[in-house]
């Protein structure tokens, strides 16, 4: 994204000091949008999204990442952190229905915005068919990377694109699983695919 | 992470004017929240400008306009995109993940910062990032490094799939500052390193790319992009090349040729367009005009090889270009 | 009449849970009060913290406390229990390596912890650290072992006999586990308890290590680890994080919470040595061994670690020849601690020796498989024994016919498809197949189910759904009525870790002893107690059957039997003993990897387009997990050929220290693998004749890889990973 510039040749003191008086400042800028609640602290974002189907009003510092406040603060911790820098898609959920990394996602960004995790895939007690064809074709092996393959899988299977096989490991290939359960994935995409059809 | 102020401003003029140095635009987010973790951005101040009116692909007179904030993966899916300039589809499938390609906007794609693991570890020096501080990559793990347009300063590579396919078509990009609005050619908004690698492109404090402006080309819908790296996906390119051809029967009359992954901004070759100008599109031809890609070029210790692959790289690209058709 | 799902195909039993994000992981706990820390690290290779500047982060909103070597909190040294490390986590200023921890900051929000931890300045007093295993002479040999043949001198007098003498020298940087859940541990006290929760392949052996470490009784150390997201040997050891988080914790008297960065990852949790080996083959020019020799120098930590020896479980145990030696070096270096990494010497070692055979077979023009069976072994080379049961031979020629071998180009660089070159090759596998101790509580419940507990651990091997199959197996029941428990040190003491490949091959046995004892003792229970409609029958009157217990026309489902009695459940609990490693047979595992790949004749890329393997393992307990283990395995073999590799600078630095610069597989390399076992249950392992499978993939794999990119291009890349820039 556009950067102007960064602040690298600043001492550590000159640069907390100089946020304070930042803070001061912020409301040159204001806040649009409904989302914006009404008391917040300096520095503090308020941002209503809608995760899971429940509407979810919250204040963050801006430093929060989609990823942390899911599993530390709103408890979701289906989605995981393997890398917190995007470079494996352990984190991947939807927003607005389009998969992201939410490592790298800031939820100050998201006011409005619909989230759904691994929690919200199912409808109710019964698996997603992604999830039974997980199971069925032992897509998985220590689990951890598996939430985000089937968030991953899922946008894939929605976007049309898992008609090869071939098609299947490129769109999955940001979903890396260390105990390389990958022909169980695409075989389980295969037949997810078939049956959301 | 450093602490930062966040602000969303409600117009492009609104964000412009509230940038200053210190000041990052936020976009998708897949470079500077990942760089502010590693705090090689320290930025005091984030604009989320996500709801910025950029968001749309036009068909103008000139040719086609894409705004900034668009994904990757919409304009890697735009019918027109794919019909008139397969290079540019190509080079966004070929880039990261699915998931970045759907959150990172095109604007942000072309500014995103090397992927040098010095550059990226704040505990070692980096040029680029603390000025003259020193550059371990010149003598150290360089086997992803530039072998063009390099300095003793900076050898960092510039990591842009996209970047390549347009500086091959010679894109432009619309710029907005406080100052108002200019146009400039994509290749011109990229810096060499030279003694200031902390510099890498001509923008103003508080620019933004409002918009990215495809030239009307008929030919580039006969158009490439190859890219060659150790992983099959989800991996910057050892080698990449943007290739267009205009031929008439078995000759070719004019071409256009870029290479990733070789120099430490997107880099067209002439020199190799000229030499395939009025030859026989023959593999022997290609061989001969890739040879002209090597002029000017500086191996390090655990690149040499990026020469002769960044060659046979364009002649695989020219070879698979001539099956499409 | 139930079937025995022994061998049969089961989905995971902890499936549900993990599709659903419902499993908790270490970090996914949040007791009330829960703190957060952050680790600092150092950025020298060696030398000494002078001094550490911790006010701006002291100073820092919601910062609770900063750890460091100035200010420290008390960690014993517990190297000599099973201490991955010789060192003491902040105990002394010391710099052993870079990336050492330093320093540990706590604060109430994870973000604020961590971003206060990058305002901690530290000031160093360094000096050169040693770093470079190829600048490095010949490591100390530990004492190299050999076999003669009557009147030859030594094994370069062989070597210098032979018609045909093939010498190849390989190397490897440093690998990482690259598990994909980051290593984390919640430590929550209660009272004098301390609960950990933390992702570990032994739990009963973490809880031990980290009751050494903090001065406690172990009793009073509880690890919970029921979901592990990966090990590869890296969960072995409790590693310094995990210390350092229990005790804080105690000393703030609040629940902590330790997450490692990725990158943080790279020095702190283990990784593969970096290592170089020389294999050399004398033989006949029919193909025939006359001597082998296997040398290494391997990288070892002045902090200790796993010290790797490439030799001793492929080359000393895999050929028949009359002369062999091997020699397992270790070079000293200031480099952060090794361990133990899936196929931990067997999978370089493996990738030397298959590598010199497919040499050979080209310097004689004899087919690799025809090859390796002239030179079939029936005993040890090195050792003498016989092997347990071997059907080698087997999988060479069932793997020769599913792959299509006769296919094979005769000639390297011979086949073509469009620009791509096709070329096939082939290498053995080889792992250590034997079993050790384990236990396991078996319960009889008055809800109709059977609980089966063992202290092991499911690092996603499949143990959860082993535990249920083996106890629905033993006592005639379904899977599903079967309630598994593991991953709780508090389980009944000396379950088997997820090491070796020994877990399943080691817990089936006490399971089955377990249910055993468990049926005597309902049985005991249903003529004893005075409720019960057997009672007062004389036990061998009395019998169990898939879940019934009956005398004559009485019968009764165990679950109304218990009800009836008044009884919640009936339990035992067995130990059962490993197999003497000096015992009278060698037990391996075994298999034959057969792998195609092309290679683009202008820029080199490498796709694995095809893979066979066929193995043999003894009985396969779970049909599903085995097979995924295989082929995990041997897509890690397709990583280590083509990808893994962690160079180290001169100051300590590894160079790729991060997903995106360290590579692992990804989807897109991975082509469809076709893995097959034969039956062959091995009579001497156990009743159950299981013997491990869980490294045996990636043992060979890579040298298969290498192979055919040799048969495919005319190139032979002996320094890993073999990368397209080899190959222009």
């Amino acid at each position: 994204m556009p950067v102007v510039t960064q602040s690298e040749g600043m001492s550590r003191r000159e640069l907390l000091s100089r946020s304070g008086v930042v803070a001061t400042a912020v409301a040159t800028v204001p806040l649009i949008g409904a989302d914006a609640l009404a008391e917040e602290a300096p520095g503090e974002v308020g941002v209503r999204m809608t995760v899971n189907g429940t509407v979810t009003p919250l204040t963050v510092d801006p430093r929060e990442t989609l990823l942390d406040v899911l599993r530390e603060r709103l408890r979701l911790t289906g989605t995981k952190k393997g890398c917190d820098r995007g470079q494996c898609g352990a984190c991947t959920v939807h927003v607005d229905g389009e998969r992201v990394v939410s490592c790298l996602t800031l939820v100050a960004t998201l006011g409005g915005a619909r989230v759904t995790t691994i929690e919200g895939l199912a409808d109710g007690d019964r698996l997603h068919p992604l999830q039974q064809a997980f199971i069925d074709h032992d897509g998985f092996q220590c689990g951890f990377c598996t939430p985000g393959q089937i968030m991953s899988a899922a946008a894939v299977i929605e976007d049309g694109r898992a008609r090869t096989d071939d098609q299947i490991r490129e769109q999955m290939s940001g979903n890396i699983c260390r105990c390389s359960a990958y022909p169980g994935i695409v075989a389980a995409v295969q037949q997810a695919r078939k049956e959301m059809r | 992470m450093r602490e930062f102020q966040f602000a969303r401003p409600g117009s492009v003029a609104e964000a412009v004017r509230e940038a200053d140095p210190g000041t990052a635009f936020l976009a998708g987010g897949t470079t500077l929240v990942d760089l502010m973790k590693l705090e090689v951005m320290t930025p005091g101040r984030v604009l989320d400008i996500n709801r910025l009116p950029l968001r749309a692909i036009e068909a103008t007179g000139e040719g086609l306009e894409i705004g900034s904030l668009v994904r990757m993966r919409d304009v890697a899916t735009h019918t027109l995109v794919r019909r008139d300039y397969p290079v540019v589809a190509q080079a966004l499938e070929a880039s990261a993940s699915g998931q970045l390609r759907t959150m990172a906007s095109i604007g942000g794609n072309l500014l995103q910062r090397t992927r040098c693991g010095y550059f990226r570890d704040v505990s070692v020096p980096c040029n680029k990032r603390r000025p003259g501080s020193g550059c371990p990559a010149v003598g150290g793990e360089n086997r992803m490094h530039a072998v063009l347009g390099t300095s003793d300063s900076c050898v960092a590579t510039h990591p842009s799939d996209l970047a390549v396919a347009l500086v091959a078509l010679d894109a432009t990009v619309r710029l907005r500052s406080r100052t108002g609005e200019r146009t400039i050619s994509l290749r011109d908004l990229y810096l060499l390193p030279g003694d200031t690698p902390h510099r890498e492109h001509d923008l103003q404090p508080g620019e933004l790319i409002t918009a990215v402006v495809l030239p009307r080309l008929p030919w580039a819908s006969h158009s490439i992009y190859v890219k060659v790296r150790d992983r099959q996906s989800y991996e910057f390119a050892l080698a990449s090349a943007a290739v267009a051809v205009r031929r008439e029967r078995d000759t070719i009359v004019e071409a256009r040729v870029a290479v990733g992954g070789m120099g430490t901004r997107p880099w067209r070759l002439a020199a190799v367009e000229a030499a395939l100008a009025g030859r026989p599109a023959t593999e022997a031809s290609y061989e001969a005009a890739s040879a002209r890609a090597l002029d000017g070029v500086r191996p390090l210790r655990h690149n040499a090889f990026k020469p002769e692959l960044m060659r046979r790289t364009l002649v695989r690209a020219l070879l698979e270009l001539e099956r499409t058709r | 009449m139930s079937v025995s799902p022994i061998g049969r195909e089961t989905a995971r039993v902890d499936g549900p849970l993990k599709v659903t994000g419902r499993a908790p992981y270490a970090a996914d706990y949040h007791p009330d009060g829960l703190v957060y820390g952050h680790l600092i690290l150092a950025t020298v290779g060696r030398g000494t913290v002078r001094e550490m500047d911790v006010s701006l982060a002291e100073a820092a909103p919601g910062v609770l406390a900063v750890y460091t070597p100035f200010r420290s909190i008390r960690i014993i040294n517990d190297f000599a229990g099973r201490g991955a490390e010789n060192y003491t986590v902040l105990q002394d200023t010391t710099v052993r390596f870079r990336g050492q921890i330093i320093g540990l900051v706590v604060a109430d929000t994870l973000e604020r912890a961590r971003d206060a931890a990058a305002l901690v300045t530290a000031e160093y007093t360094s000096t050169t650290p040693r770093t470079s295993l190829a600048d490095s002479g010949p490591g100390t040999s530990p004492g190299a072992e050999q076999v003669l043949a009557p009147g030859v001198g030594s094994i370069d007098e062989a070597l210098a006999s032979a018609p045909v003498t093939i010498t190849t020298t390989v190397s490897q940087h440093a690998q990482h586990h690259v598990a994909m859940e980051p290593h984390a541990t919640t430590a929550v006290w209660q009272d004098d308890q301390l609960t950990l929760y933390c992702g570990s392949q032994g739990p009963q052996r973490h809880a031990s290590a980290i009751a050494a470490s903090l001065g406690v009784e172990p009793a009073k150390v509880r690890v919970i680890a029921r979901y592990t997201g990966g090990g590869f040997g890296s969960r072995v050891p409790a590693w310094n994080e995990a210390k350092l988080c229990a005790a804080a914790a105690r000393a703030l008297g609040r629940p902590l919470k330790v997450v490692l960065t990725r990158e943080q990852l790279f020095t702190t949790v283990g990784h593969r040595s970096a290592v170089r080996q020389t294999v050399r083959l004398g033989a006949e020019s029919d193909g025939r061994l006359i001597a082998l020799s296997h040398e290494s120098d391997a990288e070892m930590p002045a902090v200790a670690g796993w010290p790797l020896m490439p030799a001793e479980g492929t080359s000393a145990v895999l050929y028949r020849t009359p002369n062999i030696r091997i020699d397992q070096r270790l070079v000293t270096l200031d480099t952060p601690s090794t361990w133990a990494m899936r196929g931990p010497g067997e999978a370089p070692g493996a990738f030397a020796v298959e590598t010199a055979f497919d040499e050979l077979a080209t310097r004689t023009g004899i087919d690799p498989v025809e090859l390796r069976l002239r030179n079939y072994a029936v005993r040890e080379p090195l050792g003498g024994r016989r092997f347990s049961s071997k059907y080698l031979d087997q999988c060479y020629r069932v793997g020769a016919m599913r792959f299509g071998w006769d296919r094979r180009p005769r000639r390297p660089r011979s086949r073509t498809d469009g620009d791509w070159l096709i070329g096939m090759g082939m290498a053995t596998a080889i792992y250590q197949g034997g079993r050790g101790s384990s236990s396991a509580r078996v319960q009889f419940r008055d809800d109709g189910r059977v609980t089966v507990a063992s202290g092991t651990s499911d690092i996603g091997t499949g143990a959860w759904t082993m535990l249920a199959v083996a106890g629905a197996d033993a006592l005639g029941l379904p899977v599903a009525a079967m309630v598994p428990e593991l991953g709780d040190s508090a389980l009944p003491p000396g379950g088997s870790a997820a090491v070796g490949s020994g877990a399943t091959a080691s817990t089936v046995p006490a399971v089955q002893a377990a249910c055993r004892s468990a049926v005597t003792a309902l049985i005991r229970a249903a003529v004893e107690n005075p409720r019960s409609p057997f009672h007062g029958l004389d036990p061998a009157d009395v019998r169990y059957r898939q879940g019934r217990v009956s005398s004559g026309r009485r019968s009764m489902g165990f679950r109304d039997l218990l009800r009836a009695m008044g009884v919640p459940d009936v339990q035992a609990v067995e130990n059962t003993e490993g197999i003497d490693r000096d015992g009278p047979y060698a037990f391996q595992s075994f298999g034959a990897h057969f792998c195609e790949v092309r290679v683009h004749r202008l820029t080199g890329d490498i796709r694995v387009s095809r893979f066979t393997s066929v193995f043999d393992v003894g009985t396969v307990i779970n049909a599903r997990t085995a097979r995924s283990q295989l082929i995990g395995g041997i897509i890690w073999g397709i990583g280590g050929a083509l990808l893994e590799s962690d160079p180290i600078e001169p100051d300590g630095r590894y160079a790729a220290a991060n997903m995106a610069d360290y590579l692992v597989p990804v989807n897109a390399d991975v082509p469809a693998i076709d893995v097959h076992w034969l039956d062959h249950p091995d009579p001497q392992v156990s009743e159950v004749g299981a013997r491990g499978l869980g490294e045996l993939g990636n043992v060979g794999s890579a040298a298969a890889v290498g192979n055919a990119v040799f048969n495919a291009t005319g190139i032979r890349v002996r320094d890993l990973p073999i990368t397209l820039d080899k190959l222009l």
